[in-house]
Parts: structure tokens; sequence; C-alpha cells
């Protein structure tokens, strides 16, 4: 008897089982962690669509008419991020995926594994959207307080919705890797995925919600909502959703939008699955071949390395690392897209007209050098937990080498230190310095915030290194399983704290230097002491950081042979 | 019987349980497989000989149908893997070099979902040769622990008790001795002979000329992706013109091992 798809399904399901049965060190701690951060946002979202729609209320047809753009609008965002996420993750389940080596050989018919992927799919690419839409959806329910049947519409809005994206997405996958091998294919999703969030970043310019700081009048917020209205919007699915949800808000049924949705999923999967048989075992047998290596004569970053005043260990870590990072598309992408988000949060400033925002004036706006001192430090740490975490992880089966080389962990350990401090250090550092600078903070603030981040730099990176070298995980498939893991979040949580404790240790005396400079007052002998002292403190807060958190990774490294 | 004689191949009347004709596969402008043909009779064990990067394991991928060939044909027990994939993969055991078992099942649960994709069903009919296939693999103490645990000898056996699970009536297998120990070597050894004494047609890459030696009815040299010698071990040893040399000789004769000459130049 051949056995339904769901049965493919079966292992993974057994594995999550097993998993929760026989718990690893640490789960617990990470379960809370992730539960307690989960119900968080979980609130937050309700909250915030229940305040919003609230206030809607007050403003009768008007109201009605925002919160039905604002929810085609919602379901618009996440169109776009389903269609992209589909093809990601289509890439992943339908070509790349390890148990398809043991699926592909057994006697599975093409539409039986085809239901199975891309059920798989659906459930991979979507998940992150229903645990967003639910409390949100939620929250405007209660504040209308929504009969019984739209909760029941926004199921039945949000399945079709979350297939006929993520079903284009697979056929644009499918489309591709038939075109490149689907390594290749990986290459160019990492950089289309780049263009994509760079074109979301300058629609958002071009629509310039900063002129809704002025906050006129209402009619200002209508307008800038009727932008993001054109032609083609009615033709889209989320159009579909927000009419269906907002006819049962108001109590009704819009069986037209229902059916819209229903057959239009349905009828893409049916189309997908013909093509999936055409074209998967095809596009599978291509990705087997391994794409043409980057860089393979790439002698300038050995002769530049070569000019290094190092070691020839540390000179041959540093130029491995470099060469494994530059051919990786998904490694360096991930910053460059980060580096465009830093660059949009400078041009922010720039076209910002910062006298007619009242607290961004006069002396008030030195304070902000602390905004821009912690955005500076989140950053720092977000790029530290991508990138300097899973340093040692990184390594994975080929640790052996290092392990059994003529060289000390510790200066293994070290060299990943260097490697990931000077670029993390020339990119905050350059952030927070432009920043300054545009905003025009007190000479003092920018010596004192300049100062900072190298001392933060030191400890993130030295936090960072040693947690990645204590809690490694050599089995992870890729960078960002290691920093989604337990010692990951474990690091970003120590690094908020001490990014919290930097500000208040540095806002201290420096606010009230520029009090007691505005107000033409001298200081004190015993007031600069203690200005001096905290200073002192978090200096040697931050030193203490780098260097316990190297040794505590020495260590661990060291013990691994125990 | 543990190392009973190899028993005489009688079925060369019989249809052939693996054919291959005229099979390439290009990677871009490389030639991974260059126009082989063989193939595999039941009852028969057919030695795939053959030095590293020679093309052994992408023939073997096309055979299971993991890789698509760029011409040329694949049946198994006279179906086309190409137009035909379920019934020639029903007919089929794969063995493949990095074999891929769910890290977080246990060996039992491994096993009754392989089960279940070759449509074995009956709760107390899978049970038993799951079973079956543990005791005979000496795996049947593990079967409740997750195969993570398990050794890479371990994994081997159990892949191989996946393989044999539907009782296939031909095996592809690529470096079955890998990772071995004598006793974990000697077992599929003997296994394979008896799976082979059943009419079982098995093909067999490997570099273990001593095992190609001691098991194969025939064997297969290939070299740079096409067929350089075809028959049993003694019509390859006329072949290369080597007497009573042992296989290796034979076998490094004619994909040119003379540079292992150099060896002691070079150390």
């Amino acid at each position: 008897m051949r056995r339904a798809f769901p049965y493919l399904l079966l292992p993974h399901l057994w594995s999550s089982r097993n998993r929760a049965r026989r718990r690893e060190p640490g789960d617990l701690v990470r379960a809370a962690l992730f539960g307690g951060v989960g119900l968080v946002v979980f609130a937050a979202l309700f909250w915030g669509a229940f305040w919003l729609t609230w206030q809607l209320s007050d403003y009768d047809e008007l109201g009605d008419y925002l919160l039905r753009l604002g929810l085609s609008w919602l379901f618009l965002t996440f169109l776009a991020f389903l269609t992209f996420s589909g093809i990601v993750t289509a890439l992943s389940t339908f070509f790349l995926s390890e148990d398809l080596r043991l699926l592909l050989t057994a006697p599975v018919a093409a539409r039986r594994l085809f239901y199975a992927r891309f059920a798989r799919t659906v459930a991979q690419s979507s998940w992150m959207v229903v645990v967003f839409l639910a409390p949100a959806l939620m929250g405007v329910g209660v504040a209308r307080c929504a009969p019984a049947s739209f909760y029941l519409s926004a199921v039945m809005a949000i399945v079709p919705f979350a297939v006929i994206p993520v079903a284009i997405g697979t056929a644009c996958t499918l489309l591709l890797v038939n075109v490149f091998p689907a390594r290749r294919a990986r290459d160019l999703l990492m950089l289309m995925g780049l263009l994509f969030a760079g074109s979301i970043v300058i629609l958002l310019r071009v629509i310039r919600p900063e002129q809704l700081l002025g906050a006129e009048s209402l009619p200002d917020v209508t307008g800038f909502f009727s932008t993001l209205q054109s032609p083609v919007t009615p033709l889209l699915p989320s159009f579909w959703a927000g009419e269906l949800l907002f006819a049962s808000l108001k109590g009704s049924w819009d069986v037209v939008h229902a059916g819209a949705l229903w057959t239009t999923a349905l009828a893409f999967s049916v189309a997908l699955r013909a093509a999936d048989e055409r074209w998967h075992f095809s596009g599978y047998s291509r990705s087997q071949e391994a794409p043409k290596a980057r860089f393979t004569r790439f002698r300038s970053l050995d002769v530049i390395a070569g000019m290094l005043p190092l070691s020839a260990v540390r000179r041959q870590l540093l130029v491995k690392d470099l060469k494994i990072f530059l051919r990786d598309v998904s490694q360096w992408s991930q910053l460059l897209l980060l580096l465009a988000l830093v660059l949009i949060y400078l041009y922010n400033f720039r076209v910002l007209d910062l006298q007619r925002i009242p607290y961004m004036s006069g002396f008030i706006k030195n304070i902000y050098a602390f905004v821009n001192l912690g955005m500076a430090g989140f950053v720092m740490a977000t790029v530290a937990v991508r990138f300097v975490f899973p340093a040692v992880s990184a390594e994975g089966a080929a640790f052996w080498i290092i392990r059994t080389s003529p060289i000390s962990l510790r200066d293994f350990l070290w060299s990943k230190f260097w490697t990931g401090l000077v670029p993390i250090l020339v990119l905050t550092e350059s952030l927070t310095i432009a920043a300054n600078e545009l905003l025009g903070v007190d000479p003092f603030l920018k010596i004192v915030s300049a100062c900072a981040i190298v001392f933060l730099s030191f400890a993130l990176v030295g936090l960072a290194t040693g947690l990645g070298a204590r809690y490694p995980r050599f089995t992870a498939e890729n960078p960002s399983q290691v920093a989604g893991s337990y010692g990951g979040v474990a690091f970003m949580i120590v690094a908020v704290m001490l990014i919290i404790v930097m500000i208040v240790l540095i806002g201290w005396p420096s606010t009230t230097y520029l009090i007691y400079q505005l107000r033409r007052m001298p200081l004190g002998p015993v007031r600069e002491g203690m200005m001096a002292v905290s200073f002192l403190v978090a200096a040697v807060i931050s030193v203490a950081t780098w260097l316990i958190g190297m040794r505590s990774g020495v260590r661990a490294l060291d013990a691994m042979s125990n | 019987m543990l190392g009973e004689p190899l028993t005489p191949l009688d079925s060369a009347r019989d249809k052939p349980m693996i054919a291959i004709h005229d099979l390439v596969k290009q990677y871009g402008a490389f030639t991974a497989v260059d126009g082989i043909s063989l193939d595999v009779k039941p009852g028969e064990i057919h030695g795939f000989l053959g030095p590293n990067g020679a093309g052994k394991t992408t023939t073997l991928r096309m055979i299971a149908g993991l890789l698509k060939p760029t011409s040329g044909r694949v049946e198994v027990n006279g179906h086309d893997v190409a137009t035909e994939p379920e019934l020639a993969k029903a007919s089929l055991g794969f063995i493949p070099d990095r074999p891929f078992i769910y890290e977080k099942l246990t060996a039992g649960e491994f096993l009754r979902f392989h089960a279940g994709l070759y449509g074995m069903d009956g709760n107390g009919l899978v049970a038993g040769r799951v079973h079956e296939m543990l005791d005979l693999f000496e795996l049947r103490r593990w079967e409740d622990e997750l195969v993570e645990s398990f050794s890479h000898g371990m994994k081997q056996r159990l892949v191989m008790c996946a393989a044999f699970l539907h009782r296939p009536q031909a095996v592809a297998v690529d470096e079955p001795m890998v990772g071995l120990d004598p006793r974990g070597a000697r077992l599929i050894k003997d296994v394979f002979r008896r799976m082979s004494g059943h009419g079982v047609a098995i093909l067999m890459s490997t570099h273990t000329l001593e095992v190609a030696q001691e098991m194969c009815h025939r064997i297969s040299i290939i070299l740079k992706g096409k067929i350089i010698a075809q028959g049993t071990v003694d019509d390859v040893r006329r072949m290369a013109g080597g007497g009573d040399d042992h296989l290796t000789s034979v076998f490094l004769k004619l994909t040119g091992g003379s540079a292992l000459q150099e060896i002691d130049e070079v150390v």
C-alpha cells in the first residue's frame, strides 16, 4: 500500500518528539528565554494593534477607511516577504535538503514527494508571518468587539494567502535551479535578497515617512496611505485577504474575495505540481554539480597578509578565514545588507530637518548621541553574534586540523578575535563618528563616544569569541544556526546588558559635564573625581569582559581534549 | 556459513537485473561518465573498480535515480529508471558512500519509516522484518537508540539494514567496506554472498581489490569515465597480460598506477 504524502513528513515529527523527550543541557533555559521573548513580542503586537484600532474607531468612516487600508497594506508587506521566503525555503526543501538523497532513491511518486515538500515549504516560509499576524489580528478583533466569525475568517484568509506567494516563490526556484546549478542559485538568491531589502529601503525613502513627523493634520496621513495604492492592488491576494477580514469585522461574509483566495491557491498548487513533476528531477540533478569556486586566483589577499606583522600560523589562519568568508555569498551579503541599513540610518540624519523636530534641537540633541552609541553598540552586538560568535563553530568537522596542529588553542582563539575586531571596530567607529558629525553634537561627546566604541568593541568581540568557543556547534549547517543557539542568545543578553551599563556609566559624567558647561559653572574637584571614577569603571568593565571572555574561551577549548 | 566460497554464476542466460546502455554524464564541459554499458545478471556480484574520480559514484547515483544521465539508459529489473522510476526503485536497494540517516530518529523508527517508503505494510510484518534485519546486522540492542549516537560502522550497517529491508532484487552499493571493522566487513561479505545465492544482482563499487577478487563473479574497471576492462578476474588478468598477477598489479597496470614508482623519490 502506498501511503499518502503526510507520511513523508513523519521523520520530522518523530525527530521533534525525540528531541523534546531527550533534553540536552541548556534546553530548558533556552526554551524559557525564547518563550519569554515570544510572549513579550506577542503581547506587544496585540497591544499595538489593539491601541491603534481603538484610536481609529474615534474617526468613524475615516477610521474604517484607514483600518481597511492598513489591513490591505499589512498583507501586501507579507505578500512580498512570503514570496521571497518561498524562493529561499524551496531551494532548501526541494533541492538542497540532505534527506532528498534518501527519498529520491525510494519508490516514492513524484506527486507525493511534491505535496510533502510543498507543505513543508509553506510551513517553514510562513510560520513567522502567522506568528506575527495572530496577535495583530486578535488585537484588531478585540478592539472592534468582532464576532467569532472574524477569527474563523482570519484562518480562512491566512491559509490560502500563505500558499499563493509561496507557490510563486517555489516556481521561481524551480526555474532558477533549472537554469543555474542550485548551489549557484543560492548565491543568486542571496543577492536577490539584498536587492529586495534595498528596494524596500529605497521605497521607504521615496515615500518619505518623515513627513508624518510634522503631524500637521490627519489628511496628510490618508494622503500618505493613498500613495501606497495603485490600479493593480485589487488584483493582489493581499487586497482580497484585507477585504475578507474587514467584511467579517463588520459581521458579514465576503464570499467573492474568499473564493478568489481559495481558487487561486488551489490553481497555483496544481500548476506548480505539474511544473514540479516535469522539471524537479532535472533541477535536482543539476544541483549536485559543485559551483566553481571564487577567488581561487585571488593572490592579493596572501600578499596583503604577508605584509602584516603576524606569525606564519596567524597569517595562514587569517588568510583561510578571509577566503572562506569571501567565497560564501550568504556570509558577506548579510554584511552588505547591514551596511546598507547603517547608511540609510545615517542618511536619515541628513534628510531630517532636525530643527523642526522638538526633541532634536538644542541641548537635548546631545543626549541623542547616547541613543547613537546604543545603536552602534547594538549593531556591534548583532555583527558579533552573527560573524564572530560562530567563528570557532565554523571550523566544523575540520577542527581536528587545528587540534592536531602544533599550535596552541590560545593562538587560534586570539587569531579569531583579531580577525573579528578590526572590521567591527572600523564599522562601528565610522558609524558613530559620522552620526555624531551629522547631528552636530558637542565635541566632548564626540571624543567620549569614539573612545567608548573602542572599549565596547574589545569587550563585545572578546565576549563573542570566548562564548563562541565555550558553546560551539560544530555540526551546525550554517552560522545563523550557531548564532541562534543557546550560547548565541546568552551572548546577546549579556551584550545588551553591557551596552546599557556602559551608556549609564558614560552618560552620567558626560551629561554632568555638559550641564555645567551650559550653565558656565565650574565642576569642582569632587565632581571631577566622581566623573573620572565613572569613566574608569566603564573602562575596567570593558577590559574585564574582554579578557575574561577570551580566557574562558581558551579554557573551554583546552578542556575539549580532556 | 561464514566465509563460504563464491557460488559459480549459473545464470548467464537470464535477463540482466541491472542494465546500463551507453550512459553519459557531463558536468558542463567535463565528462564524468563517457558512454559506459554493463549489465548485472540475477545472482551475480559485479565489481565496479576504478581510481578516485573515475566515475564510479556518478554511475551508481544514476542507477539509483539521484542523477539524470546526459544520455543513455539505465534499467533495473526491466524498468527504465527515467520513465518508470517507481517500479525500478522498488526493485533496487541502494547503499551510498555517504548515506543520509535522520539523526534524531532511533534505528527502529528509521527502519519502519524506510519500510513505509517501499510500501511495506502490516505492523507485525514490518516489525518482524525490522527485527530480522537488526539481528542480522547485530544492531538489535540499539533499536531504540538515536542514530546520532551511532559510530560510523554502526550507521553503515543500519543503512544496509534499510537497503535490504524490502528484499530488493538488485543492489547497488558504493564502497561497502569503508569504516567497517574486520568483523563487520566479514558479515557484509557473507550477506552479499547469501543474497547472490538467492538470485539478487549486486553491483558493488570498491577500492578494496582483495574484496573484488574474493567476491565478484565479474568486474568492470572504469577509468576517466570509460570502461577499460570487463569480464571475470581471469579475463581482466589476461587483458592486462599479467598471467597470475594479483588483481592489485593488474589494476595498477590498467589504470596507470606506475606513478607509484615515484613515491620513493618524493618521500
